[in-house]
C-alpha cells in the first residue's frame, strides 16, 4: 500500500514537472533556445495566483488571470530578450536567459518582500479518501486533473487545428513554412504564450500545495526542467511528458529508499546521466 | 566673482570636514543575507540589529559617540562573506562585527576577523566550528547539538514520547540538531524509528509523509526553517498524522504559522525567544520590534538584537578603541538581553536557558523552559 501511495505522490510531482517543462520544450523545439527564465514565469504565476485569490477570494479567477498575464509576460520576454538575439549563437540567448532569471528573483523580492506570500484562506484543502487511510487533497487532484486537461488541449490544438498545423510546420522547417504563408512571428508568440501560461498554472498549483510563494521558488525548476527536456529528448513533447512523470515517481521512491545517500536533485541527475549513457538522444529523441 | 565662489567652496568644504570629523561614530560591521534564499531571515536579523543600535544611540551611545552599523549583503554565501570581512576590517575599520547570517558565510568570515583581532559575534549561526576560529569569535545562540539535546529531553521527558521519527534538513543546521538529539536519545528512553533527509529547496514532502504515517511514531522531530517547516507540518497534518511535531529555532517566525495555518497549532519548538517572558528586556524588544517593522518579532531578530547589545555593553565598559580590551570585556559578558541572561564559556559559546514555545491560537506562546546546565553545556574547546 505504501508503494501505491509513493507512486501517486510521484505522479502529483511529475504532473507539476510536466506543466513546467512543457513550455521549455516548446521553446527549444521552435527556437533552439534553452529558456532558463521560464522558471521566473512559473514564480510570477504563483505570486499572481496568491495575490488575486487573497484580493478577490476566487481561486478560479486567480488561475485565469495568472495564465493570461504570464502568457503575455512570456510573449514580452520573447519580444524584448530573445528576438533581438536570434541571429546570435544559441549560448548568447542562454546567457540572456540566465540573467533574466536572476534579475527576476530579485525583482520578486523587492516587489513582494523577502518573506514570501501565503494564501490567507487556502482554497481546495478538502480531502477524499482514495483507499484505506490514504487521503488526497483536492489541490493534489486538481494538479493531476489540470495537467491532463491542459496537455490534452495542447495535443488537440496541435493535431486538429490549422494553427497547430502551422505550428508543427514551423518546428519542422521554418523556411518552408514561411514559403507556404505561415506567419512565423505569430507562431512564436503563440508558442511563448502557451508555454508560459502552463508554467503559470503550475506556479499557482505549487503555491497552493506549499501555501507559500517565495522569490526563489523557481530555482529548482530552472535546472530540473532542463534535465527533464534533455531526458525526454530535446524538443520532443511526448518525451518531456514521459520524462517528467518518470522523474516524479523516481524521486518519490528515491527520497525514501536512497534519500540518505542521494538528495532529491541528485537522484534526478544521476538518472539523467544513466539514461544518457544508454540513449544519448534522450528517451524519445531522434537519432543524433 | 569666480574667486569668491572658490573661497566659499573652500570654506564650505572645511566646515563640512569639521562637521563630519566632530561627530565621530563607532563602527560595528554586520554581514547579513539581504538577497538570495536566506533574505527573509537576513531582513529580520538586520531589523533586530538596527533596533538595538537605535536604542543604544538614544541612550547616549558609547560615552557620547554614536554607533554606526556597517551593513553588507553576504547572500549567506562563504565566497561573498570573505571579501566582506576584509572590507569591514580594512576599509571600514570596524571595531567589532556581527554575523546576521547562516553558518557557511559565518564560518568563512570568522577566521578573517580572528586573524585581524576584531571581535566577531555569530548571532544565530549554529555550526560548532565557528567559535573554534579563535578567542575573538563568540556566539550568542546555541550550537545545533545543544539544541538537539534539549529536544531529546523535551520529547522523552516532558512529552513522554519514546518512538521518534527524525526528519532532517540536509545542511549543517539540520545535521547538527539530529546529532545532538541522537546523542541524548537513549538517556531519555527514546528510540529513533527511522530518519529521513530533505534538501533546503524541497517544499513537497509527499513521499516522506506517506512513509512516516506507516512508521506510526509517538512524536516527530523535524528540523528546518519556517519556509520548509511550514509546508512540511501542513502536509504531515493533512495526511492525518496527529502526534506531536517538535521543531527548533528555524521555525521561530510568525511566517511559519501563516504558511501552515491551522496545521501549525500545537507545534512545539526549542528556541531562544520567549514571547510570554516576564523579563522587561524581552517585553521591550518584542514591543519595539513590532512598532519599528510592523512584523511580529522572531528568533533571528532577537538574536541579532542580543549580539549588538553584548558588544555595546562591552564598549560601555572599556571604550571602543582598544580591541584587546574589548575582546576581554565581551568574554566577561553578563548581560540581560532579549534572549535571556547572556554569558560565555571559555570557547565563546553562550550559556543560557533553552526556551520551549508552542503554537496556540495562531501565535507562539511559552510551553516550558529547559535550564539543565549539564545537558545544555556547549563545547568547551
Amino acid at each position: 500500500m505504501l508503494y501505491l501511495e509513493l507512486f501517486i505522490q510521484g505522479f502529483v510531482q511529475g504532473s507539476i514537472y510536466a506543466l513546467i517543462a512543457l513550455g521549455l520544450t516548446l521553446v527549444y523545439g521552435l527556437l533552439r533556445i534553452l529558456h532558463v527564465a521560464h522558471a521566473a514565469l512559473f514564480t510570477l504565476g504563483g505570486y499572481i495566483g496568491v495575490i488575486v485569490t487573497n484580493a478577490t477570494g476566487s481561486f478560479t479567477l486567480a488561475m485565469v488571470v495568472a495564465m493570461l498575464v504570464v502568457g503575455f509576460a512570456g510573449m514580452l520576454m520573447y519580444k524584448l530578450a530573445y528576438e533581438p538575439l536570434l541571429s546570435k549563437p544559441p549560448y548568447v540567448s542562454l546567457i540572456a536567459s540566465i540573467a533574466l532569471f536572476i534579475a527576476a528573483e530579485e525583482i520578486f523580492r523587492i516587489a513582494f518582500g523577502p518573506y514570501g506570500l501565503s494564501y490567507q484562506t487556502p482554497p481546495l484543502q478538502g480531502q477524499i479518501e482514495l483507499f484505506s487511510d490514504f487521503y488526497l487533497k483536492y489541490a493534489e487532484i486538481l494538479v493531476m486533473g489540470l495537467s491532463v486537461v491542459l496537455l490534452s488541449a495542447l495535443a488537440w490544438l496541435s493535431m486538429r487545428t490549422r494553427t497547430g498545423v502551422a505550428w508543427r510546420a514551423t518546428v519542422t522547417d521554418p523556411d518552408m513554412a514561411r514559403a507556404f504563408g505561415v506567419k512565423i512571428q505569430n507562431v512564436r508568440y503563440l508558442n511563448f504564450f502557451i508555454g508560459s501560461s502552463f508554467a503559470a498554472a503550475a506556479g499557482v498549483l505549487v503555491a497552493l500545495l506549499n501555501n507559500l510563494v517565495e522569490p526563489t521558488m523557481g530555482s529548482v525548476p530552472s535546472y530540473k526542467a532542463l534535465a527533464i527536456i534533455v531526458l525526454g529528448g530535446l524538443g520532443s513533447i511526448r518525451g518531456t511528458l514521459i520524462a517528467a512523470l518518470l522523474l516524479g515517481i523516481l524521486e518519490s521512491f528515491g527520497t525514501i529508499y536512497i534519500g540518505h545517500l542521494l538528495g532529491r536533485d541528485a537522484i534526478a541527475f544521476a538518472f539523467l546521466i544513466l539514461v544518457l549513457m544508454v540513449r544519448p538522444q534522450g528517451l524519445m529523441g531522434g537519432k543524433l | 566673482m569666480k574667486r569668491a565662489k572658490i573661497i566659499s567652496a573652500v570654506i564650505m568644504g572645511g566646515l563640512l570636514s569639521i562637521a563630519t570629523g566632530h561627530a565621530s561614530s563607532i563602527k560595528i560591521g554586520f554581514n547579513v543575507p539581504l538577497t538570495g534564499f536566506a533574505a527573509a531571515d537576513g531582513t529580520s536579523a538586520l531589523n533586530g540589529a538596527e533596533l538595538a543600535v537605535e536604542q543604544a544611540n538614544a541612550a547616549g551611545g558609547i560615552n557620547g559617540d554614536t554607533i554606526e552599523l556597517i551593513v553588507y549583503d553576504d547572500q549567506a554565501s562563504p565566497k561573498e562573506a570573505v571579501p566582506i570581512a576584509q572590507k569591514l576590517i580594512e576599509k571600514d575599520e570596524v571595531v567589532a562585527a556581527i554575523s546576521g547570517s547562516y553558518s557557511g558565510s559565518t564560518r568563512a568570515a570568522a577566521g578573517i576577523f580572528q586573524e585581524a583581532g576584531v571581535p566577531y559575534i555569530s548571532a544565530y549561526a549554529v555550526h560548532p566550528d565557528i567559535t573554534r576560529a579563535g578567542n575573538y569569535v563568540f556566539r550568542t545562540s546555541f550550537v545545533g547539538e545543544v539544541q538537539g539535546r534539549a529536544g531529546a529531553k523535551l520529547i522523552g521527558e516532558t512529552l513522554g514520547a519514546k518512538r521518534v521519527v527524525v526528519i532532517t534538513l540536509k545542511n549543517d543546521f539540520g545535521k547538527s540538531l539530529a546529532a545532538g538529539l541522537k546523542e541524548s536519545a537513549s538517556d531519555y528512553g527514546i528510540t529513533i524509528v527511522s530518519e529521513y533527509e530533505y534538501g533546503i529547496k524541497d517544499r513537497q514532502f509527499g513521499p516522506i509523509v506517506s512513509k512516516v504515517k506507516s512508521d506510526q511514531p509517538d512524536a516527530i522531530y523535524a528540523s528546518g526553517y519556517f519556509f520548509t517547516a511550514g509546508p512540511l507540518v501542513s502536509q504531515l497534518r493533512a495526511a492525518g498524522i496527529t502526534v506531536p511535531i517538535i521543531g527548533q529555532e528555524g521555525y521561530d517566525s510568525q511566517k511559519f504559522i501563516d504558511i501552515a495555518g491551522a496545521a501549525a497549532e500545537g507545534t512545539i519548538i526549542t528556541t531562544s525567544l520567549n514571547r510570554d517572558s516576564e523579563s522587561s528586556e524581552t517585553k521591550d524588544f518584542i514591543r519595539e520590534f513590532e512598532r519599528k517593522t510592523g512584523n511580529k518579532a522572531d528568533m533571528v531578530a532577537a538574536s541579532a538584537h542580543t549580539a549588538v547589545k553584548v558588544i555595546v555593553a562591552a564598549m560601555r565598559k572599556v571604550g571602543a578603541t582598544d580591541k584587546v580590551a574589548l575582546r576581554n570585556a565581551i568574554a566577561d559578558t553578563s548581560v540581560v538581553a532579549a534572549t535571556g541572561t547572556i554569558s560565555f564559556n571559555a570557547l565563546g559559546e553562550v550559556l543560557k536557558d533553552v526556551q520551549v514555545q508552542i503554537v496556540k491560537d495562531g501565535h507562539w506562546h511559552e510551553h516550558s523552559v529547559i535550564s539543565d546546565s549539564k545537558l545544555l553545556a556547549p563545547p568547551n574547546q
